[in-house]
């Protein structure tokens, strides 16, 4: 079996709920060794919907079933002097550290940078939070809608006449999950250099903030504030009905595109004018343009037009369903779905790597730990605790 | 004795044959974090950032130096170019590779086996490259020589399809969102890799699908489907279990504010902050299955009060009671707001002076790493800037052999076929819908808040 890619890196989680443990799923799953740490009363995400067979139960949350994969689970109570004492054992030991709790939570613990920096100076702390670990919003409340509302994305999603919107589930959190895995390594290649271990502050906010094409730029370079545009302006590429569902035409707003090619695909004689033939000019006639094409596009099939799009090499897209997804032969010939076991739910089908690395695999070595399953493996091979004392620790709640 | 700190990935090379979003931001984060970056472009074939969304609208002269959306994905970098499609511009590429850690790039499969720059290829040159393809679809596969913008895998990844208003069509932003998704991704790939070379000293290649990384990001929705075959109707900003969850109208023209109460506590305070403490012991909203139930109304409800606000008093005053609230902020709101002022979150970056582009202020990164900090940051090329320099002073060619490559059209300076895209202006853009507004002061604004850099020694 191939190594990972970051075999060797030793992990302490300190994550709950969305970003950090996507973070650190992102490193369990190339390879590196990552101890999760719950509190006794487990990962609130243990209890996020959909659930498997829609039956509640600490280990039936699929969204928690996906985002902990290829970790071990341990329970401690940090409120405890012992279960602090045991934590910080097993930061000596490791290479780095992640948590995503509110600013003010490590510090109220006794874990601050300093104290973590003494134990391990070799330690890289990474701290995932909604707005970073200072500033004027530092503890204000927020989950993924407050994100998109204070990132910027959201006042240009949406229709023109209607309220802003926000992608659905847990966008902002993933974002931040990833650079926060990114930053992670950046600091740990500096660590592996040099042996310096250092605090990593990763912004929610900011994950959204510095992946906004032509938002504040628009605003820097010409004075303009964008909005939600109505359908029919500016670019072309929107989403539009077709008989049986929806697709995204690229009618071209790039200047080295052919109109007449386009004119001929969508047998649309009525297109060919100089009101439309070039990208200055479409976007002059918009509206006109958009009404025309929406009438063309409700005749077609998506799936049809879109292979027949491709064949041109005209950049269309297909919106799909998590059906349509699960069916089609692109994600099944990368093997994209997999199967893993899991001792509650038994087999069921996860999406896998979200990229592929040839000479280090992902893989996905072990189902998300049920809750505490590997205390006693990890308390005896880490810390040298012997099967009374774990059973001494379970009867006084630090496990 | 205190030595400066130094970035992270300094020692690093990278040749970047990028264009749009998916690689070109992933590779500004790496040069940021200290990489040496060398962007390679084509005279021939200009890249479309340079020739849309240009300073002050105007596309005379050499507006693709003038760029915004270039000038966003490339800070930090070198640029060169180089005529591929000449056997000495792809021999030259050949022996940046030879010197280089990382090739990066996302064109189709077709283009890069064209030009045989294959990983196989590539190994042969320089045995430890690590080669990292971003593509729409993935490498292989019966979708892989489709091209793809960053809506195309937003549609394909099912991210489209699960959002959108309840009772209306798919939905997605006004950025290229998944781009970013694959980039994000990517950054995180190449880190992953220089991890595993930096332990083995082997290479390898790395092969993104920005459709699955989309995907990766959407599990909930897709497992729904694997285990309990079904597919959620789309619910707009609504909350599977919380409500008030929602985006509610403020005092002024589209402005608005965002409220998710997430318990029994924010939503009491909620009710004080609006003046209706009678709605929190009304039985259609007392307890947080109630009021999810009835959401709806609920909503229409805080509507008729948000009116009367002004959205970030609001925010201040929620936010105070420890109410979950952000005010919807718009690009000017964003690029001023005070909070991301005082985490530096914007850098101001200087332009090269023939641009007659002032000292801007950019996004900066969602991390810090104060124990190994990014680099100050450099405007992205000139086209051709670092020509000289790359070709010059690290591959040692001579002026008089530089001077054959500019003759024979294998390097240059400008498009050979410059075609800008010429924006209508800002009144017919607000008239259309496209711009909420424009201010005509806005230069003055932006310098007074972000003053130029302070000129390093």
């Amino acid at each position: 079996m191939a190594q990972g890619a970051l075999e060797g890196v030793k992990v302490l989680d300190l994550t709950h709920h969305v970003a950090g443990p996507y973070c650190t799923k992102l490193l369990a799953d190339f390879g590196a060794d990552v101890v999760k740490v719950e509190r006794p009363g487990g990962d609130p995400a243990r209890r996020i919907p959909p659930f498997y067979h829609d039956e509640t139960g600490p280990d039936n949350s699929l969204l928690f079933l996906y985002l902990n994969t290829s970790k071990q689970g341990v329970t401690l109570n940090l409120k405890t002097p012992r279960g602090l004492k045991m934590l910080k054992e097993l930061v000596r030991d490791s290479d780095v550290l992640v948590e995503n709790f509110a600013p003010t939570v490590m510090p109220s613990l006794g874990l601050d940078y300093p104290t973590l920096e003494e134990i391990n100076p070799s330690l890289v702390v990474v701290s995932i939070s909604n707005f970073g670990q200072n500033g004027p919003y530092r503890d204000y409340k927020a989950n993924d809608i407050v994100e998109y509302a204070l990132g910027g994305l959201m006042y240009i999603f949406g229709s023109y006449d209607r309220e802003p919107l926000k992608h659905a589930l847990h966008q902002a959190q993933f974002k931040a999950g990833t650079n926060a895995a990114s930053a992670t390594l950046m600091a740990m290649y500096h660590q592996r250099l040099t042996g310096e271990g250092q605090h990593v502050d990763v912004s929610i906010q900011e994950s959204i903030a510095s992946g906004l094409r032509d938002v504040v730029n628009n605003y820097t370079n010409t004075g303009a504030v964008r909005r939600r545009q109505p359908n029919h302006s500016g670019d072309l590429t929107r989403i539009r009905q077709t008989s049986d569902g929806y697709i995204l035409p690229n009618p071209g707003i790039g200047a080295g595109l052919n109109w007449n090619g386009v004119v001929d695909f969508l047998e649309a004689p009525e297109l060919d004018d100089d009101k439309f033939s070039t990208p200055s000019a479409r976007l002059a006639n918009a509206e006109e343009l958009g009404d025309i094409l929406d009438r063309i596009f409700r005749t077609k099939k998506k799936f049809d037009m879109f292979f027949a799009a491709h064949e041109k090499r005209f950049i269309y897209g297909v919106i799909q369903s998590p059906e349509e997804v699960l069916a089609d032969e692109q994600f099944r010939h990368r093997g994209y779905f997999v199967e893993i076991d899991h001792p509650v739910t038994g087999l069921i089908t996860y999406p896998g790597a979200p990229f592929l690395m040839e000479g280090t695999p992902w893989n996905a070595i072990r189902p998300a730990p049920t809750l505490g399953q590997h205390n006693s493996s990890v308390f005896q091979e880490r810390l040298g605790c012997a099967g009374e004392d774990l059973a001494r620790m379970r009867a006084m709640e630090v496990i | 004795m205190s030595q400066p700190l130094e970035a992270p990935l300094r020692g690093v090379r990278i040749i970047e044959m990028g264009q749009l979003i998916a690689i070109p931001w992933a590779m500004k984060m790496l040069a940021d974090m200290g990489a040496q970056v060398i962007r390679m472009e084509s005279c021939e074939r200009l890249e479309s950032y340079r020739g849309d969304s240009v300073y002050l609208n105007d596309v005379s002269g050499e507006f693709w130096n003038r760029g915004a959306n270039f000038y966003e994905q490339n800070r930090n970098k070198l640029g060169i170019t180089l005529d591929l499609n000449n056997a000495e511009g792809l021999s030259i590429l050949r022996q940046l590779v030879s010197i280089s850690d990382v090739f990066a790039e996302n064109f189709t499969p077709r283009v890069i086996k064209n030009f045989k720059l294959e990983y196989a290829d590539l190994r042969k040159i320089r045995p430890d490259i690590i080669m990292v393809s971003s593509t729409g679809f993935g490498y292989t596969g019966p979708w892989s020589g489709f091209g793809a913008t960053g809506p195309s895998t937003e549609g394909a990844s099912g991210m489209a399809y699960m959002t959108g208003y309840a009772d209306g069509p798919p939905a997605m932003p006004e950025i290229p969102y998944t781009d970013y998704t694959a980039g994000e991704h990517t950054v995180y790939a190449v880190m992953a890799a220089l991890m595993h070379r930096l332990r083995t000293g082997q290479g390898q290649f790395v092969d993104i699908s920005q459709t699955q990384t989309a995907s990766a990001t959407i599990p909930e929705a897709l497992m729904d489907f694997t285990v309990n075959g079904r597919i959620q109707p789309r619910m707009g900003n609504q909350h599977p279990t919380i409500s008030p969850h929602g985006c509610y109208p403020c005092q002024g023209d589209d402005l608005w504010i965002a409220i998710a109460a997430k318990d029994d506590d924010q939503w009491r305070a909620l009710c004080r902050i609006l003046g209706r403490e009678e709605w929190a012991n009304d039985q259609r909203f007392s307890h947080q299955l109630a009021r999810w139930t009835n959401r709806l109304e609920l909503d229409g409800l805080l509507a008729g009060e948000t009116g009367k606000w002004q959205a970030h008093e609001l925010m201040k005053q929620l936010q105070g009671d420890g109410v979950s609230a952000g005010a919807v902020l718009d690009s000017k709101d964003l690029l001023f707001d005070p909070h991301l002022k005082e985490r530096g979150f914007y850098e101001v970056v200087s332009h090269n002076s023939i641009t007659d582009i002032p000292p801007l202020p950019y996004a900066s990164r969602p991390w810090k790493l104060p124990g190994s900090p990014a680099v100050p940051g450099q405007a992205a090329p000139l086209m051709g800037e670092h020509n000289k320099l790359v070709l010059g002073e690290l591959l040692c060619r001579s002026d008089a052999e530089m001077a054959d490559l500019e003759r024979q059209g294998i390097i240059g300076y400008a498009p050979v076929d410059p075609r800008p895209v010429q924006r209508p202006s800002l009144d017919e853009q607000v008239r259309q819908g496209r711009m909420q507004r424009y201010e005509t002061d806005f230069q003055q604004q932006v310098s007074e808040a972000f003053p130029p850099p302070v000129k390093a020694r």
